[in-house]
């Protein structure tokens, strides 16, 4: 019973760790990025099946993180008003070529990241851009005027 | 706004009405925070505690984590100072030493082990005045182990009780 306990002690952490994060550290797959999460991921384990190496402890700790994924994206998917609970709202970050200071502050993020970001988009400038919106998964998408 | 993009609400997607995303955030990092320096102040284990308990005859020292977590070694050491003669000093430890606990070693080892009110009894023989007498006790923490416990330790000379430290042990899980 415990490992399951743990499975789902472990989940909630983890959804709370991705939630607080923010989402330009979970899009951004920086080298160091990247061996953080795999580090985390050997950290979790770790504390979710601790000594058991057993395949029934695979199966309940795999069965479990499977189904609490399902249930979440149901809550998601189902409940209006949990969405931001779970997910990441939307924001906005230019508006009329004009970067909002504010919400960039928010997101831990400069106004050259987001020139950056239009410049792989093929947007040579900001102020060819109507819209800038940081997405839930971390990614933005740039709206031209 | 007629060329906001669809699902985009400005009051909400740029001025964030209605949402405490931003206050949720600080609260759970002042909660890793908190945990992280409880974590430094080893709040969660595991540096060892000293009690010290003196009697007529005999002073008892032990040290050991007072708090611990699953999956990890500790290490108990019981250090007996011989104020009299002792013909027969005896630890008994109470069930927080043993329960879901694996005794990975005991040096020197007892001359017997028996089973006192629940509680585990080690004899070392006998002590002159002046002897000073350490067992060391090589723990693992049973990663289901979870909970707190007494963990006394009583120093009898046989039967009579010289000293006694009162301890609890925490695991974390």
């Amino acid at each position: 019973m415990d490992i399951v306990v743990r499975a789902i002690l472990a989940f909630v952490f983890v959804l709370v760790l991705t939630r607080v994060m923010g989402r330009r550290e979970l899009s951004s797959m920086q080298p160091f990025d990247l061996i953080l999460l795999i580090v985390l991921g050997d950290l979790i384990q770790q504390g979710v099946t601790q000594s058991d190496y057993s395949f029934t402890g695979l199966l309940l700790t795999g069965g479990t993180f499977a189904l609490l994924t399902v249930v979440v994206s149901y809550v998601v998917f189902r409940f209006r008003r949990l969405r931001s609970v779970f997910e990441a709202e939307p924001l906005v970050l230019v508006e009329d070529g004009k970067i909002i200071e504010g919400n960039l502050r928010r997101e831990r993020m400069t106004p050259e990241e987001v020139a950056a970001e239009a410049r792989l988009q093929q947007i040579p400038s900001l102020e060819g851009v109507r819209w800038a919106v940081l997405e839930s998964n971390g990614k933005i998408s740039f709206i031209p005027r | 706004m007629a060329d906001l993009p669809d699902h985009l609400d400005l009051a909400r997607h740029r001025d964030h009405a209605g949402t405490a995303e931003i206050v949720a955030r600080r609260v759970v990092f002042a909660l890793l925070t908190a945990l992280a320096i409880a974590a430094l102040l080893t709040a969660f284990g595991q540096s060892p505690q000293h009690s010290i308990a003196a009697g007529e005859r005999a002073e008892l020292d032990v040290s050991a984590p007072s708090r611990v977590r699953g999956g990890l070694f500790f290490q108990g050491r019981f250090t007996i100072e011989a104020r009299g003669a002792v013909e027969n000093a005896t630890l008994v430890l109470a069930r927080g030493w043993l329960e879901s606990m694996h005794i990975n070693t005991i040096e020197p080892a007892p001359t017997e082990e028996a089973s006192r009110d629940g509680n585990l009894a080690l004899s070392f023989g006998p002590l002159a005045a002046g002897d000073r007498f350490v067992v060391y006790m090589q723990f693992q923490v049973n990663p289901t182990n979870v909970g707190r416990r007494s963990a006394d330790v009583e120093l009898y000379d046989g039967d009579e009780l010289l000293v006694r430290t009162d301890r609890a042990i925490t695991v974390f899980p």
